[in-house]
């Protein structure tokens, strides 16, 4: 990707990459780039898309290291029941 | 007593396959409806649906659906709601079905829903036309939820929406995106028609309970907020008979 002109924009522009990028499309991630390192932090729905996050934020930027703190939301059967009313 | 499992944000696409299916073995023993509250895809591709709709094809209890925005995103949500329409998924927007569950008629309504915010800092529509096309979404789809709720004739009624209806179930978000997360007057629709239950989804980072100003309770399913697969929501509908007569009375 053509990186912003002032690196203070670095993250967001990363994070608008993933939410545009098919293989990702998810608006709650969190970015952040200390020196050469990109760390991106969430929730995910699978396994699958947390190892894409990596590979698409390593195409985005080859030249750094990405550091995927994201978390995969389990989506077991539910242990009991709530009465609403 | 009806059993109402609820889930929304599942956000299916490549890759998805199978998450959901092993938790939904057990549901007809659990649940006698099962509702999705939106966002069923990544990027609304009826391709992404399709991976969902092939899971929950010949399930034994009703499903019933509403869009979210990610099911919009791809210009296609015609192509999405056909698919899930195909596995006998029910999907409202702006409208409502009623289920016969053991002699117990369930009406659900449902839509998206959309943003603009809360009460004391809502968006209005005044301005540019972006301005007032985004508001005035807002207030088209509340409208038709209220009539949609207000024509039901059944002993139970739930709002199905995507969007959140309050600002309590988005307690963990942040405050400057609460206007696209929500508005009220998705609620004030609700209190002005009466349900039993409100379910929405959208808001992954906030918390799953809460209540309408009148008092009706709210419950943000949205999978990164309860974690599982879906959670079950019971309404007695006796009480609720009961309630509505010592109304009548008084």
């Amino acid at each position: 990707m053509t990186e912003p002109r002032r690196p203070d924009y670095l993250p967001e522009a990363i994070r608008e990459k993933l939410i545009h990028d098919p293989r990702v499309a998810e608006q709650d991630l969190r970015v952040e780039v200390r020196e050469h390192r990109v760390m991106v932090g969430g929730n995910v729905s699978s396994p699958q898309l947390k190892q894409r996050i990596t590979e698409v934020a390593k195409e985005l930027l080859p030249d750094y290291e990405v550091v995927n703190e994201t978390t995969v939301v389990p989506a077991a059967e539910p242990d009991g029941e709530e009465p609403v009313s | 007593m009806i059993r109402i499992a609820a889930v929304g944000d599942l956000h299916y696409g490549e890759g998805s396959r199978e998450i959901l299916r092993p938790s939904l073995q057990h549901l007809q023993d659990r649940a006698d409806l099962l509702l999705l509250a939106g966002d069923l895809t990544r990027c609304g591709g009826p391709e992404e649906v399709k991976i969902l709709a092939d899971e929950l094809r010949g399930l034994p209890i009703p499903v019933v659906a509403v869009l979210g925005n990610h099911d919009y995103h791809a210009d296609r949500e015609a192509g999405v709601r056909r698919v899930l329409e195909d596995a006998h998924v029910q999907v409202l927007e702006g409208e409502a079905a009623a289920i016969d569950v053991d002699g117990v008629r369930v009406g659900i309504a449902g839509t998206k829903g959309f943003g603009g915010g809360f009460r004391g800092a809502h968006g209005s529509d005044f301005g540019e036309p972006e301005m007032k096309a985004f508001v005035g979404h807002t207030k088209m789809l509340s409208d038709r939820l209220e009539r949609a709720l207000a024509g039901l004739d059944a002993d139970l009624r739930i709002a199905l929406l995507h969007y959140s209806p309050i600002e309590a179930t988005l307690e963990g978000e942040r405050l400057e995106i609460y206007p696209f997360l929500g508005s009220y007057l998705l609620a004030e629709a609700v209190d002005n028609a009466g349900a039993d239950l409100v379910l929405h989804g959208h808001a992954h980072h906030g918390v799953e309970k809460g209540r309408t100003p009148s008092g009706i309770p709210v419950r943000n399913v949205a999978q990164p907020v309860i974690r599982h697969a879906y959670n079950v929501y019971t309404l007695d509908a006796r009480r609720q008979v009961l309630a509505a007569a010592a109304g009548g009375i008084s």
